[in-house]
C-alpha cells in the first residue's frame, strides 16, 4: 500500500514539473499565478501521500498550510493587479 | 480489495491532474487556462485524497486530514480562481483572437447605451 502512495507522490511532482514550464513561459503575470496555484496544489496532494508514505504526521500540517495559503497567495496577487496595493 | 479501489481512484486523479497540466500548457489565452486550473486540477485533486480515506479509513489520522484538505481545495480553489480571472479582466489581458463571445464588454456597452438614452 505505501508503494502506491509513493507513487502516486512521485507522479504530483511530476506533473507540477511539467507545470514550471508556463510558470517560466507565461506571457502575462496572470498566467504564471495560475501555474503556481495549480503547482501549490500539486504540492499540497504530494505532502500528503508523503506523509502517509512515511508515517510521519508533522508532514499533514504542512499540506494543510500549502493547500490554505496558496488561496491567500492567489487572493493577494490578484487584489494587486486589480487595484495596485495590497 | 481495498487495494485495487486505491488503484484506481489514484490512477483517475493522476489522469485528471495530468489533463490538467497539459491544458494549462496548451491553451491559448489566460482565461481558458484559468478553466483548467480551476475545474481539472481540482477534480484531479479530489480522487487522489479520496483514495487515501479509503485506504487508511476516514477515521484516521491520514484520512481525516486527507478528507480536510479536500474539502479545503473544493471550496478555495474555485473562489481564488474567480478571483484571478476578474482580475485578468481588469487589468486588460487580451483574449484569444478566435475568442467568440465577451458577454461582460457586451452588457456593459448596452448599459451605457440605455444610460445616454
Amino acid at each position: 500500500m505505501s508503494s502506491i502512495y509513493l507513487t502516486v507522490a512521485i507522479g504530483e511532482v511530476a506533473i507540477a514539473a511539467l507545470l514550471l514550464i508556463r510558470l517560466a513561459s507565461g506571457p502575462t503575470i496572470s498566467d504564471r499565478i495560475v501555474a503556481l496555484n495549480a503547482i501549490s496544489t500539486q504540492a499540497a496532494l504530494a505532502t500528503v501521500f508523503f506523509a502517509a508514505f512515511a508515517r510521519r504526521t508533522v508532514y499533514l500540517d504542512v499540506a494543510l498550510w500549502l493547500a490554505s495559503f496558496s488561496y491567500l497567495a492567489a487572493i493577494v496577487w490578484s487584489r494587486y493587479l486589480e487595484r495596485g496595493l495590497l | 480489495m481495498s487495494e485495487g479501489i486505491v488503484i484506481a481512484l489514484a490512477a483517475v486523479g493522476g489522469i485528471f491532474s495530468l489533463t490538467g497540466a497539459v491544458g494549462i500548457l496548451r491553451m491559448p489565452d489566460v482565461y481558458c487556462r484559468i478553466q483548467c486550473s480551476s475545474m481539472i486540477i481540482t477534480m484531479g485533486a479530489l480522487p487522489a485524497l479520496v483514495a487515501l480515506v479509503v485506504g487508511e479509513g476516514p477515521l484516521s489520522t491520514y484520512g481525516s486530514r486527507a478528507l480536510l484538505v479536500a474539502a479545503l481545495l473544493l471550496v478555495v480553489n474555485p473562489a481564488a480562481s474567480h478571483a484571478l480571472a476578474r482580475a485578468a479582466y481588469k487589468t486588460g489581458v487580451p483574449m484569444w483572437p478566435g475568442a467568440v463571445a465577451d458577454r461582460v464588454r457586451d452588457t456593459r456597452a448596452s448599459e451605457a447605451q440605455g444610460e445616454a438614452q
